[in-house]
């Protein structure tokens, strides 16, 4: 029989979830935008593409999918609505990859694999106030009480508090040890003494929901330690190329959605009887956008390529994600000044890249900590 | 029970360009997508075999880069995908294509249902699975707007110009869907990467393994010829007629009358 080569499993991902975002995400990005709510019916919709399932095994209900394929489909979501990236993001990756790692047959039975078919939220909680970049500053504590742990503490800036049915939690098991005294805890919603704060009102990405956590001696069992004592950095750390790398890909998806937004408008909009694309200096700008989206997608899916072979990608995911956010901001900003007064406008899609461009320059690290990694990579510090 | 759903993959027109010099579409940049009402015949048969033990098998006919449409369907949930592709199938028109589909069919063995998208919205014939069902001797039922399989009959509603028709046929036979016939699933992640693998059943024939001679397919085997295609001189032009409405009326008469229009008996 003739053989022919089959498309690769890249190209159908991107070509689906392009589609899906373009028949799907962008004809209600406004509305979802606007109401500010988790949308619940977007997330079931996703969730029967089976994206959530996507970096797990088969095993456990997973697709067996790999990291440059994950990036490639929050990609294309992003360039619909960062909220819903957001929110994808935080399911298949922070929100259940300890779950999976080092939780129970009866956590993966119970909670991961109902969270991969969509039919519970996951949620990552790190920052607390005085512990964001400096991890070795948090405060909420875990101690062992009998075959229990006890909690106490608060989370802030938790992705998807109001909505989610279990979180993984960092918290210091002991004050002395420092990061080295930090584990991840499963939590699940309903357990006593949990407390979710209304959600907080902000700038962007406003259908995704965030709001604290509040801990009073909420009692969990012992194998809801997630991972080796102490091993709670170090199992962060070894996904942290990942967080970086898909961050990286999410803020390609918004910078390609100013972009075309701004293509188009230099092809429609005139003055002076002319078209504005004719003008040199809003070709300059459509020139700097392309090549640093360009640039922004050869270093990200370099460093997902690298993720993919098993390789140490620390230092070009860091690259990575430092380059395309202040791509996607720069993108966004440029837009505003291509649309002029109408980027102004609420009806108008770039005022909502510019609100939401920024939320990426905080998740998996701000700018500033991560020239500090790259240069300490690259051995000055 | 078996079901076959014809699949086509076509340019994304919704941006059509056509080279004036040659008359040809432009391709350069355009992409491929599954013919949008196929997907609806699709995901018609899979809704049949969500509910019955079915198996489903996708043919298409085409270039051998069609082979993604396939893979497409295979990751909606078929189970079999079938590729037609020879240089001899190359230039046909609907009878030409009927032909290489009818005997694809048949050489695949008994089946119970075929569905396919109304028209392709490259040619927009909607002549493809008329033609077939007539090859293949069964009966049709064409624009399926809803669709009920019982007791070895299909019942459908077929929509026409001023209603719709409710009709039932025994099996086996073939139906040519609309889009309102149901919401098309999007391909899972898992059967998107399943369906790239070898190990995931596509069958690739060409006209000597369908058992068709070259001059039966494609441009030999075709009964039309197109001489030429040409995009139509655009620019239109808007005449004003002014006065009272009864000079109006007659300059309108006066209008058709000088171009030779024929205004009814």
């Amino acid at each position: 029989m003739t053989r022919i080569p089959r498309p690769t499993a890249e190209e159908m991902i991107r070509k689906t979830f392009a589609r899906f975002t373009d028949d799907e995400i962008i004809p209600k990005a406004r509305e979802m935008d606007e109401a500010g709510k988790f949308p619940r019916w977007m997330f079931e919709k996703i969730a029967k593409t089976g994206a959530y399932a996507m970096r797990y095994p088969r095993k456990i209900g997973g697709a067996g999918g790999n990291t440059t394929q994950f990036c490639i489909m929050v990609e294309e979501l992003a360039r619909g609505s960062m909220s819903v990236a957001a929110f994808t993001a935080m399911q298949c990756l922070m929100g259940t990859n300890f779950l999976y790692q080092y939780g129970t047959k009866d956590h993966h039975e119970r909670l991961l694999k109902p969270a991969l078919r969509g039919e519970k939220v996951a949620s990552f909680a790190l920052t607390e106030a005085d512990a964001a970049t400096d991890l070795g500053g948090a405060k909420t504590m875990a101690v062992r009480d009998g075959d229990h742990w006890l909690i106490n503490g608060s989370k802030t800036w938790i992705t998807n508090a109001p909505v989610a049915d279990f979180f993984t939690v960092l918290c210091q098991t002991d004050k002395t040890q420092g990061l080295k005294g930090l584990n991840f805890f499963l939590i699940e919603r309903e357990t006593p003494g949990l407390y979710v704060s209304k959600k907080f009102e902000k700038l962007g990405t406003r259908a995704t929901e965030i709001a604290e956590l509040a801990f009073s001696d909420v009692r969990i069992p012992l194998e809801n330690r997630l991972g080796q004592d102490g091993q709670g950095v170090g199992n962060l750390m070894r996904i942290l190329a990942v967080i970086r790398t898909m961050t990286a890909a999410l803020s390609i998806g918004l910078a390609r959605a100013a972009f075309e937004c701004s293509k188009r408008y230099s092809l429609e909009r005139t003055q002076f009887k002319k078209r504005i694309g004719s003008f040199q200096l809003i070709q300059q700008k459509i020139a700097n956008m392309a090549t640093e989206i360009w640039g922004a997608n050869l270093m990200t899916y370099k460093a997902a390529e690298m993720i993919d072979r098993g390789e140490r990608a620390l230092k070009e995911a860091s690259m990575a994600k430092y380059f395309a956010s202040e791509t996607a901001c720069r993108a966004s900003d440029e837009a505003t000044r291509i649309y002029g007064a109408y980027s102004y406008s609420m009806e108008y899609d770039v005022q909502r890249f510019y609100r939401d461009c920024r939320f990426l320059l905080f998740g998996g690290g701000t700018s500033e900590i991560l020239q500090t990694i790259i240069s300490r990579e690259e051995g000055v510090y | 029970m078996k079901l076959v759903v014809l699949i086509k993959q076509i340019p994304n027109t919704s941006n059509v360009r056509i080279d004036p010099k040659t008359g040809n579409l432009v391709r350069e940049g355009v992409t491929s997508i599954m013919n949008p009402e196929d997907r609806h015949a699709l995901e018609a048969a899979l809704s049949i075999k969500d509910h019955f033990n079915a198996v489903v098998d996708v043919i298409s006919m085409g270039p051998p880069q069609a082979i993604e449409v396939i893979c497409e369907g295979l990751a909606m949930g078929a189970d079999k995908g079938i590729l037609l592709t020879d240089r001899a199938f190359a230039g046909a028109d609907t009878w030409a294509t009927s032909t290489a589909l009818g005997n694809a069919i048949r050489k695949n063995g008994p089946f119970d249902l075929i569905l396919a998208g109304r028209q392709a919205i490259d040619g927009d014939t909607a002549q493809i699975g008329p033609q077939i069902a007539e090859f293949l001797g069964i009966p049709q039922i064409t624009c399926v707007s809803a669709l009920e399989l019982s007791d070895g009959k299909v019942v459908a509603n077929r929509i026409i110009e001023n209603g719709c028709e409710r009709i039932e046929t025994p099996l086996p036979a073939l139906v040519t869907c609309l889009a309102s016939l149901n919401e098309p699933r999007y391909p899972t992640v898992g059967r998107i990467l399943d369906s790239v693998l070898e190990s995931t059943p596509i069958e690739i024939w060409n006209a000597a393994d369908i058992g068709v001679k070259a001059q039966e397919v494609g441009l030999a085997g075709s009964l039309t010829q197109v001489l030429k295609t040409f995009t139509p001189k655009g620019g239109r032009e808007t005449q004003y007629l002014e006065g009272t409405p009864s000079d109006i009326a007659s300059g309108i008469v006066q209008f058709f009358v000088d171009r030779q229009v024929r205004l009814g008996e």
